[in-house]
């Protein structure tokens, strides 16, 4: 508890630190406010946008919307698709060049055509995190089934087991450590996609706010944003490890 | 060493009883066909009568774990000669036979209790039932504290203690063990040699014991197969003479125990030394 404490204190010391270093250093004129903005103008922002003018709900609530959207569809999708490759081996070796060389192509480059096909809604946005999403969490999964130890397999086999029980039994218990971690990738990126698009052009959206105050040399504004969705993503991490410390306790 | 082998006072019940594994010139040839043809088994015969313990051992590469392979029926090799379990051929997922590795293959995600009932799960042993005999079970190697823990609370002596409840508790007439306890020190072996002894005692099985140590082999064994390096073939079938039940740690001050262990050694040597 002690060692914890002493820790926590130690950050919080940090980041006061670093914080007043940065305003001091801004008041000072050694760093132009115009280019990395100041602590004090990024609390300012984040205070008009949520509390007095309210605005940036709007836009959190649909980056998160999107995101949310893709994460499941995306990882859904990838989970069955995994299942049925490893249920038919031979549809997988037939479809793996093709994954592979989508898997290869720049995702985000992609925006574009999605905006053309799907729009300046949110349909583009969740297109690009899915086009993520779904191949980490594809390959995490068919990782995850083929790395299953082949002593259980040998004794389930000789114990009797049939295929269906081993399946169910032993293999896929087996892949879920790994198939969680592509899942706890897939969230983060699945906000990485959303926002990239948004940045290109939406209706709503944090990306689409960001790719303004950019345009409008906001610093403060931008560093705000930059924060919120680090603080975003960051969130999902912790919670996406406490879900998985309370399912796999056996680890 | 004649005269040990003459009576058996504490072995297989009488003769007139069908033998539990017979092996009749078995010769396992890998590869037929190609132009790596290796011939692992060489004309093996011996058969065990039910509730009878007999070790297998041999230098590595002497077949022995093959022809543990061939009983369960997972081979895709067809052998030549006949081998019977229980008088039928071998096949896979015969109930009669439960089968235990070196490594203990407890599933990670299951608790001790759970995985001390895997084999009766998936033969089909209902729940309620399964757990009261997996649990029973566990008290029997010791583990009665412990059927909530998973295997990554558990040491290695008793995550093999785990494995030999699930083995158990399946009550197959016919146990194959391929070096059950090789991946352990040598005290924790010696300790779970004799659980083995007494579950053996209690529950009276057939048992095909493959090992590559000496001592433990004529520590356990009814009669000890003694194989030559490969291609396998039987060089002995010696029978072990000491009374029953036995304590495996109290064996080692033994002078007999000591006698056959020279003997064995002799007889394995001259199997390795045909290379």
């Amino acid at each position: 508890m002690n060692k914890t404490f002493r820790l926590g204190l130690g950050h919080a010391v940090f980041i006061v630190a670093f914080v007043a270093v940065w305003e001091l250093a801004s008041r000072a004129g050694m760093l132009d406010p115009t280019f990395f903005g100041r602590p004090s103008g990024i609390v300012a922002y984040l205070w008009n946008g949520f509390v007095v003018e309210r605005n940036l709900w709007n836009d959190l609530f649909y980056t998160i919307l999107a995101a949310t959207i893709a994460f499941w569809a995306g990882s859904i999708a990838a989970v069955l698709v995994g299942l049925v490759f490893a249920m038919l081996p031979r549809v997988h070796k037939a479809c793996e060049p093709y994954l592979t060389l989508l898997n290869a192509m720049p995702r985000i480059a992609l925006a574009p055509l999605f905006l053309l096909w799907f729009g300046l809604g949110v349909g583009s946005k969740i297109a690009v995190a899915i086009s993520l999403v779904f191949f980490i969490v594809l390959s995490s999964t068919v990782a995850g089934i083929k790395g299953v130890n082949s002593d259980h397999l040998v004794l389930s086999r000789a114990l009797g087991a049939k295929p269906r029980d081993i399946f169910f039994k032993v293999t896929l218990p087996s892949a879920v450590p790994v198939i969680f971690s592509g899942l706890r990738l897939g969230l983060v990126y699945s906000l990485l996609g959303v926002v990239a698009a948004e940045l290109l052009a939406a209706e709503h959206g944090l990306g689409q706010v960001l790719a303004y105050l950019q345009s409008t040399f906001d610093m403060n504004g931008v560093m705000a944003l930059l924060f919120l969705l680090a603080f975003l993503g960051l969130s999902i991490t912790v919670a996406m490890n406490w879900i998985e410390r309370r399912l796999l306790v056996w680890q | 060493m004649n005269d040990m082998a003459a009576a058996r006072p504490n072995g297989a019940p009488g003769a007139a009883a069908a033998p539990a594994i017979e092996l009749n010139d078995l010769t396992m040839r890998f590869g037929v066909g190609t132009a790596s043809t290796v011939l692992a088994v060489d004309r093996v015969s011996f058969s065990l009568a039910p509730g009878e313990f007999v070790s297998l051992i041999g230098p590595s590469g002497c077949g022995k774990t093959t022809i543990l392979n061939l009983l369960t029926g997972l081979l895709a090799e067809e052998p030549e000669g006949d081998v019977r379990v229980l008088g039928k051929p071998p096949s896979a997922g015969n109930p009669d036979i439960a089968y235990m590795l070196a490594r203990d293959s407890l599933l990670p995600w299951r608790s001790a209790l759970g995985n001390a009932a895997f084999g009766m799960e998936v033969r089909g042993v209902p729940k309620k039932e399964r757990e009261r005999h997996a649990l029973e079970l566990l008290k029997e190697v010791g583990l009665g504290d412990f059927a909530d823990k998973y295997p990554k609370a558990l040491s290695h002596g008793m995550r093999q203690r785990c494995a030999l409840a699930r083995t158990f508790a399946l009550d197959s007439p016919v146990l194959l063990m391929d070096e059950p306890f090789g991946a352990l020190d040598a005290q924790t072996k010696l300790t779970l040699e004799d659980v083995l002894m007494r579950l053996w005692s209690a529950h009276r099985k057939t048992v095909v014991f493959v090992t590559h140590d000496l001592a433990e082999a004529i520590a356990l064994s009814d009669r000890v197969v003694v194989m030559s390096a490969r291609p396998g073939r039987m060089i002995a079938d010696v029978p072990i003479d000491l009374p029953r039940p036995r304590s495996v740690r109290k064996l080692q001050s033994d002078h007999r125990f000591h006698e056959y262990y020279a003997h064995l050694w002799g007889l394995l040597e001259q199997g390795v030394g045909d290379e």
